[in-house]
């Protein structure tokens, strides 16, 4: 079992003003425990092998390199740690049992081992939309940011106004509830709402339940158009949301999302396999997967859902140059066509986007794609 | 004695109205100097607005030993930058034109947004301050579709040039051309030689029978005596401004630049060997009229133009060497002109493509001479080259400022 006297040898207490930052190409990640949180969904929390410390903004994501086989796969974590508590970070992942990054790390991941891992970063943050009142909505194990920005007021800034709402299959799969029911009895600004697809059989359940709609989110949230919107989950529940909102005159530029179409990502089996538990059954993807065809490589790929070209190209063994995968500097534009999603940082022109190309980095198949590399 | 000592005493003891001595024109230490007190302190014209269309496009030159990119930023404003990259000095723009949302380094991909800052460097640590590694910005002015940069550290005020020639250029709309067409020639001569070659027409009854259908080989045109006195000119000014278009002459203070818009030759209107228009749409429909002339700017010491009613021929001089000099020339037109319907390109270039190849010849042969032990210094023609001699002069007195100026012990840093 891990001791505080497991410091490296030698080296005294440092204070945090004497500590650096975590450098995510120097030191790798101890895991110091592991923590069930609801069915299917674990916390890892970790901590530096070399007493640094992690600068990051409540809702940012680290990047794991995972030993699951001969080549090590690339899974994108939101952090549910807060930022002020600086020692150590975590995340809470969801497993199914076809995950593939989530599931080793259920089986393995145990204190005192270490991986690799790359951040923090990412720009879903309040950090960056400062306002005077919050909603943070989110469905499933997308409550792992809202989690972390939570904490984070809760630290900082505690009589912060919000209205914080999750959405669950079932009252059991609420991740974080009992946290959440404590902090609300201390942040008097802090009003929690939970929301359940199926009435529990066998306990009591006062909440309301059924689908997100806009009657049970005015029923939740009754200022929600006053409020700046962070928002997390499924695609097709963040869809949903976007509908809801726009259909009742919500002004989108207080709205934000998680969105995994940026950053250097791997897809995130827990969002994929949980997308299919159907939180929204008549939208629910399908896992199934989307073609896509290197024409120069003569390589027919399949882009689980959320991949990005660039991704894609990568496990089919294609290679296209990329440098920052943030979207920005452009190093991996090029030519594709078929139905494409592409959220890019500025990264291409309008005219290159006229002409048929995308930065493979950020650009999502949302359907049968053909990409020249 | 150094380099700066011998080309002072040279410089006081010239001989007014003749050539210079032969090291001018083929010392490299002396090149060394010219690009350090001129090239690297006066305003150079890069290129043109239209070739830098829309945000993110580029091109790129080479001033002696600055390589610079000229872009234009998201916000619609062109700017440059010296084209080195903050990491580990590569270009980071080899292309001589392109388009790009950002300026990325080939070798580490850094990546620079186009108002130069850096935004992106992979991995290089928590304590790596990117906001210290923006690209080092090179002065950059635009005028009347001109862009103009300046290498100096403290770059000369621009306002006065502007002043000068932005009401002649303004009715041409040059920015919202095209380059039709663009050659850039070689030239085996030192800058100096190809510049005195453009400063008098005295050589263009011999050398140039293409040029002479048109263009008037009177000294009042191409020299600097303004040409008031002449009444052919005097008339044409007239007919012109009254048509709405700044024509009489005009020349700097300290001479590094003057316009003025000047007759062809009985009818011509274009450098054409019928001397009809190029072009059959014009320029900018504002200017109706025929008979407008040329209108003939330099710029000591990149530039000189031929602005017509129906294109724009201008010229860019770069050193290279002590002995070696390219002179871009391009040809811009209308942008909605199109190539076989509204123009033909060949007779669109004809006359300078032969003339500049013409004055290629006679600058080579020009340093061929001076190169010959037996060569001394000759006297202008104070007829015809009344031109060379200002070009000569303001090369000599802003030299023999700036080499006194930097002799100052109260200026030199330490």
């Amino acid at each position: 079992m891990l001791k505080i006297t497991d410091a490296p040898t030698g080296s005294p207490y440092l204070h945090l003003d004497e500590m650096q930052p975590w450098n995510d190409h120097l030191q790798t990640l101890e895991c110091v425990w592991v923590t069930d949180e609801a069915p299917g969904v674990k916390t890892f929390a970790f901590r530096s092998d070399n007493q640094t410390w992690f600068r990051y903004k409540p809702g940012q994501f680290v990047t794991l390199e995972l030993p699951v086989g001969e080549e090590p796969v690339m899974r994108t974590y939101t952090l549910s740690s807060s930022p002020s508590r600086p020692f150590s970070i975590s995340i809470t992942a969801k497993a199914q049992a076809d995950s593939i990054g989530t599931r080793w790390m259920f089986e393995n991941l145990v204190p005192g081992m270490r991986v690799k891992a790359y951040g923090p970063a990412g720009g879903f943050s309040l950090y960056d939309h400062p306002a005077g009142r919050y909603f943070f909505l989110s469905a499933g194990s997308g409550i792992t940011p809202m989690m972390s920005m939570l904490r984070w007021l809760y630290d900082c800034a505690p009589m912060t106004d919000v209205s914080f709402v999750n959405c669950a299959r079932r009252p059991d799969e609420i991740i974080f509830r009992s946290e959440l029911e404590l902090l609300a009895s201390r942040m008097p600004g802090l009003s929690l709402g939970f929301l359940v697809e199926e009435r529990p059989r066998t306990q009591s359940w006062f909440g309301p339940t059924g689908r997100l709609d806009l009657t049970r989110l005015a029923l939740l949230v009754p200022d929600f158009a006053d409020r700046e919107v962070f928002c997390c989950g499924p695609e097709p529940f963040m869809r949903a949301v976007r509908v809801l909102l726009e259909a009742s005159g919500f002004d989108m530029q207080q709205y934000h999302q998680e969105s995994f179409g940026t950053g250097p990502i791997e897809p995130v089996p827990a969002e994929i396999a949980e997308a299919s538990d159907g939180l929204l059954p008549s939208e629910a993807p399908e896992v199934a997967t989307t073609p896509v065809t290197f024409t120069l490589s003569g390589v027919e790929a399949e882009a689980y859902s959320g991949q990005s070209i660039l991704q894609t190209a990568r496990a089919s063994g294609v290679r296209i140059p990329a440098a920052c995968e943030l979207g920005l500097c452009g190093t991996c534009k090029v030519k594709a066509s078929g139905p494409i999603e592409m959220n890019h940082n500025g990264g291409i022109l309008d005219d290159d986007i006229a002409d048929g190309y995308v930065l493979a980095c950020c650009s999502t198949p949302r359907g049968p794609v053909s990409v020249e590399a | 004695m150094d380099v700066q000592d011998e080309m002072r005493q040279r410089l006081a003891a010239r001989q007014q109205g003749f050539t210079l001595e032969q090291p001018f024109y083929t010392d490299p230490a002396y090149f060394d100097v010219d690009m350090k007190m001129v090239w690297y302190r006066e305003w150079l014209f890069a290129g043109h607005d239209c070739e830098v269309p829309r945000p993110g496009a580029f091109f790129t030159l080479q001033v002696g030993d600055y390589p610079v990119i000229v872009v234009r930023d998201r916000e619609g404003q062109i700017r440059a930058f010296h084209n080195s990259c903050r990491h580990r000095g590569s270009r980071v723009c080899s292309a001589a034109r392109g388009t790009s949302a950002r300026l990325v380094c080939p070798y580490h991909q850094w990546t620079y947004d186009l108002d130069g800052s850096l935004v992106f460097a992979r991995q290089m640590g928590p304590d790596f301050d990117a906001s210290a590694y923006g690209l080092k910005s090179v002065a950059c002015e635009s005028v009347g579709g001109y862009v103009f940069i300046s290498l100096a550290d403290t770059p000369a005020d621009f306002g006065p040039t502007r002043d000068m020639i932005e009401p002649y250029l303004a009715p041409h709309n040059l920015a919202d051309t095209k380059v039709a067409h663009e050659t850039t020639i070689i030239e085996k001569g030192n800058w100096k030689l190809v510049w005195e070659n453009n400063r008098e027409c005295y050589h263009c009854a011999g050398n140039h029978p293409e040029l002479c259908k048109t263009y008037p080989e009177a000294p009042g045109v191409t020299g600097v005596s303004g040409g008031a006195d002449d009444p052919e000119i005097a008339a044409h000014w007239a007919h012109c401004e009254a048509l709405g278009l700044p024509s009489a002459f005009r020349m700097a203070d300290d001479g590094h630049s003057r316009i003025t818009r000047m007759p062809l030759l009985r009818d011509a209107v274009s450098y054409t060997m019928s001397g009809r228009p190029a072009v059959s749409k014009p320029l900018t429909d504002a200017i109706a009229a025929d008979h407008i002339g040329a209108m003939l700017l330099f710029h000591y010491p990149t530039n000189w133009n031929h602005i017509l009613g129906d294109h724009a021929i201008t010229f860019r001089v770069l050193p290279i060497g002590p002995q070696e000099t390219a002179v871009t020339t391009k040809w811009l037109v209308n942008r909605e002109a199109v190539e076989g319907v509204d123009y033909d390109l060949d007779e669109l270039i004809h006359v300078w493509t032969e003339t500049n190849d013409q004055d290629r010849q006679i600058v080579e042969e020009n340093a061929f001479g001076i190169r010959s032990p037996a060569y001394e210094p000759g006297p202008y023609s104070s007829d015809h080259e009344g031109g060379v001699d200002q070009f000569v002069d303001w090369y000599c007195r802003i030299m023999a400022l700036r080499l006194t100026e930097e002799d100052s012990p109260t200026l030199r840093v330490a």
